[in-house]
């Protein structure tokens, strides 16, 4: 156990601290650079914030889209599964095995896209 | 940090061709470019540009191919950077590199969308890019030694260019591969006619002044293809910096831009050709995020902001999704 703040909770104001304060002391020619690090402080917290979630909703997406059984819980390494899931994906894509049902693939992947975007940049798949 | 080229080289370089000494020279380092170094270079009040290739480094269309193929495109009437003398591999710049005039503006993009002085500019801008843009579509590749000959349909060589290039990368990304299949399986018939194309024109490799379009610049991505590559491609939302009702580069509508190319000369392309070169646009640059993060974490150049660029690969894989969904 550590003590608070939390990761999340100390990354919010690192956060915070860039963007509201840090950013007005840079010359104005390289504040993109404290823009990017203040973002980059926010997605992490979204993600250390969101745990094993998304990656076990897209290890049984993925797994769906191939004709796979659901994973066996509880899964080992939820994220490292579901990349190779993905792989396993990517290549059954390109070799057009799942060329009689891509349009499903493609509905079912906007649910993936969807998670990723709730971490990096939220409210993007609304604003289209 | 790059290495400066050689100054007293490059100066007896400048003179020859300016016909002039044109005395000491200053020369600064200017940030960015995927593969290429840029240069800015200063002898009192007078400014040039140098753009060489990196030591060691390769790229896609040699620079003598940029230097031949912006030429062209000058006699027709789009605004580029004159050209005042190119070197070659092992030449006075040390690598391949060409010097031309410097262009004052700003190819930064969100300054163009929302700087205050710039407000008569977007007024003209789409105007402009549509002619530039049919000016570019008026060369035909034949006119263009240099230029690679296209091998195949150009839709089917563009499916075939990004997949290697994401092989390349080995980050699985199965939406850019289900995009790349929907391609594939809904590919255009051949345009009208194939063209030069730009191959990476959007408005950070554009100069604006306060009259609008300056000149057009970075001609690496130039190959022969279909037309409505370069319009898809200035049109996908991430380049519209959240004016997302301008599809045009966040300045026009599609609308203003395409009779703008029409009354220019161009082909205006159908809905549907547009459609999916949009879709490619966005493979490309989810692609080119995925590259650009794997810079980073292959430790050929440590950023993180090119670190950063690997979590935006979802924004144009959604935009993907939407168009071909």
């Amino acid at each position: 156990m550590q003590d608070r703040p939390t990761a999340p909770e100390l990354l919010d104001a690192l956060a915070a601290m860039l963007f509201a304060e840090v950013r007005e002391w840079v010359p104005r020619e390289r504040r993109f650079q404290i823009l990017v690090a203040a973002n980059v402080c926010a997605v992490v917290a979204r993600e250390l914030r969101a745990g094993d979630e998304p990656s076990l909703a897209d290890l049984a997406l993925f797994r769906e889209l191939l004709g796979r059984e659901p994973a066996e819980p509880p899964v080992a390494d939820p994220a490292g599964e579901a990349r190779a899931a993905a792989t396993d994906l990517g290549a059954a894509l390109r070799a057009g095995e799942l060329d009689p049902r891509l349009d499903d693939a493609i509905a079912g992947l906007r649910d993936h896209v969807r998670r990723k975007l709730e971490i990096a940049r939220p409210g993007y798949s609304e604003d289209s | 940090m790059a290495e400066p080229p050689e100054q007293a080289s490059l100066r007896e370089a400048l003179g020859e061709a300016l016909g002039e000494d044109p005395g000491e020279l200053t020369l600064e380092h200017v940030p960015g470019g995927a593969s290429r170094e840029t240069w800015l270079v200063a002898a009192g009040e007078r400014r040039w540009v140098l753009r060489r290739d990196p030591p060691g480094g390769e790229s896609f269309a040699p620079l003598a191919t940029e230097v031949e193929v912006s030429g062209a495109a000058a006699e027709v009437g789009v605004p580029v950077p004159p050209v005042v003398t190119f070197e070659d591999e092992g030449g006075r710049f040390g690598t391949a590199g060409y010097l031309m005039d410097h262009v004052e503006g700003t190819s930064v993009a969100p300054r163009v969308l929302r700087r205050d002085e710039l407000a008569g500019a977007r007024e003209r801008l789409t105007v402009q890019l549509g002619s530039a843009l049919a000016g570019i579509h008026s060369l035909s590749p034949g006119e263009l030694p240099s230029l690679p000959a296209l091998e195949g349909d150009p839709a089917l060589a563009a499916c075939e260019f990004w997949e290697r290039a994401l092989d390349e990368i080995g980050e699985p990304l199965p939406v850019v591969e289900a995009g790349l299949r929907w391609l594939r399986l809904n590919a255009p018939p051949a345009p009208d006619r194939v063209t030069l194309v730009h191959g990476d024109f959007r408005l950070g490799n554009l100069i604006v002044d306060e009259q609008g379009l300056a000149a057009v610049i970075d001609w690496e991505l130039c190959h022969a293809g279909d037309p409505a590559e370069d319009i898809g491609w200035l049109c996908i939302r991430s380049w519209r910096f959240g004016n997302d009702d301008l599809p045009a580069a966040g300045v026009g509508t599609l609308d203003e831009l395409l009779v703008a190319y029409d009354a220019a000369g161009g082909i205006r392309p159908g809905p549907e050709r547009l459609r999916w070169w949009e879709a490619l646009g966005n493979v490309k640059w989810a692609v080119i995020c995925a590259r650009q993060a794997d810079d980073h974490l292959s430790g050929r150049r440590p950023s993180a902001e090119l670190a950063s660029l690997g979590r935006r690969i979802c924004e144009p894989e959604w935009d993907l999704l939407e168009l071909i969904g």
